[in-house]
């Protein structure tokens, strides 16, 4: 029963930051931003589905089903330290090739800004 | 089988297909193939054939893409502008692309229905294949069964087909003396700025390297009762290394696996697969008949011999896969100069 909810909740939660990246990477305006909400919600929402099948998985105790577990909880850790170096590692490679970061408003008025209040 | 499902995703292979064609920038289509193939690997998974998925996920998604912009990387990034002008063959191209299809749509109409045990495909060997594997090999998993044992002669040419592969990368992309001038495309297509050290992806990179080594011999080892094998765990142990050549450089990978060692794996590994086969013969059995093998195994029974046979062919392979992608991505990833990497 417990381990039922449990599921229910990780799995709901991981769905949910699912959604909330894919709509951060359809909405967020430049590359960067893009990334960052591709970065941190696809690391935590996979994680979440991933403890979800880990606990599912308990149901039914067996030193067997024990290992699956295990393995399940492994990938999550192997994903906790690969999605963030890749997204990192994108990043990189953009800010290398000159992507200028979004900014509210176009540099050459936020220059003026400046000037007008020093 | 959920057919929806399995809808779904042949409706996304066929938009990266389209896409991975449409795209101008070719880089952008080395990444759209790579999740075209992971789809792929998803399709696979999804109608049980998971020994198919597992050799896809680390050859097609993983190791191809990277070879693919290590490609493009060292030639052109963009589709040239004097094939662009041409209506007439772009014509002719999609006149033969589409006649091809239609061919292949006419013949699936005569395909059996998919899983009909009243096919001729399940009809003929096979029955005997996955009753008798057990009995025969006691290896509980089919695939490798039949990849390693019953099928072993064709297992040993596409292993000699991918040294093949190696071989010839090498002979037409290396350069021996070194320096010698600018060649034609020295030039990259964009550059970038003089690769500076990141920590961040060294250390997780090499964090990762011995678990991901350890995976693959574990894939390869447990190949009998589990999907896996030789080819996937081999191409996890090359892949291991092309991670340190692009978190690092490329000298970090030849330090630890150069390419005199290279070329000799690679040759070792096919010598294995064969050694065993003609070792074989010379117990008096057929060519790669693995039950010979007990005359030499201490406390090997026939059937038990033909497993421990397998398993060394497995591993045969994996050390001639691991040694050919890393000598692929090395003279890929350098122009065959063997000087800087990626």
């Amino acid at each position: 029963m417990i381990l039922n909810l449990l599921t229910v909740v990780l799995t709901l939660a991981g769905l949910f930051f699912f959604l909330a990246t894919t709509v951060g990477i359809l909405r967020f305006p430049d590359f960067y931003a893009r990334m960052h909400a591709a970065g941190k919600g696809d690391t935590l929402s996979s994680i979440l589905l991933l403890t979800g099948f880990a606990v599912y998985n308990l149901h039914h105790f067996s030193v067997g089903g024990l290992l699956v577990t295990l393995k399940v909880l492994l990938i999550a850790v192997f994903i906790f330290m690969a999605s963030p170096t890749a997204t990192h590692a994108i990043i990189d490679a953009g800010f290398e090739s000159g992507i200028q970061p979004w900014t509210r408003m176009p540099a050459k008025a936020a220059q003026t800004e400046e000037d007008e209040q020093s | 089988m959920i057919w929806q499902l399995d809808l779904f995703i042949l409706g996304m292979i066929v938009v990266c297909a389209l896409a991975s064609i449409m795209v101008k920038d070719l880089m952008s289509a080395a990444i759209i193939f790579g999740a075209y193939s992971f789809l792929m690997c998803l399709l696979w998974t999804e109608m049980g054939s998971v020994d198919v998925a597992f050799t896809e996920a680390p050859v097609g998604a993983g190791v191809g893409t990277v070879f693919f912009i290590a490609a493009v990387f060292r030639t052109s990034r963009h589709v040239s502008r004097r094939s662009e002008g041409r209506l007439g063959m772009k014509f002719l191209g999609l006149l033969g692309a589409f006649m091809t299809g239609l061919l292949l749509m006419t013949g699936v109409h005569d395909f059996p229905g998919w899983a009909d045990p009243n096919s001729p495909a399940s009809q003929h060997v096979s029955t005997y294949y996955i009753t008798k594997t057990i009995e025969d090999t006691s290896v509980p998993n089919i695939v490798t069964s039949v990849l390693a044992d019953y099928r072993g002669f064709d297992t040993m040419f596409e292993t000699a087909v991918i040294f093949t592969a190696g071989i010839a990368v090498t002979l037409i992309l290396r350069r021996l003396g070194g320096g010698g001038g600018s060649h034609s495309v020295s030039g990259p297509a964009y550059t970038t700025t003089a690769g500076y050290p990141d920590t961040i992806i060294r250390f997780i990179s090499r964090q990762l390297v011995p678990f991901m080594q350890l995976y693959a011999l574990y894939v390869v080892a447990h190949g009998h009762h589990s999907p896996g094998g030789g080819f996937q765990g081999g191409v996890i142990l090359g892949a291991s290394f092309i991670l340190l050549g692009i978190s690092y450089d490329l000298k970090t990978t030849l330090n630890r696996i150069s390419e005199r060692a290279n070329i000799a794996l690679g040759n070792l590994g096919v010598l294995i697969y064969a050694g065993i086969g003609v070792v074989c013969l010379l117990l008096g059995a057929n060519f790669l008949d693995y039950s010979a093998l007990s005359k030499l195994l201490p406390g090997a029974t026939e059937i038990t011999a033909r497993s421990h046979g397998m398993l060394g062919i497995e591993i045969g392979v994996a050390i001639a896969v691991m040694a050919i992608m890393v000598s692929i991505y090395v003279n890929l990833a350098s122009h065959g100069k063997h000087d800087e990497g990626l």
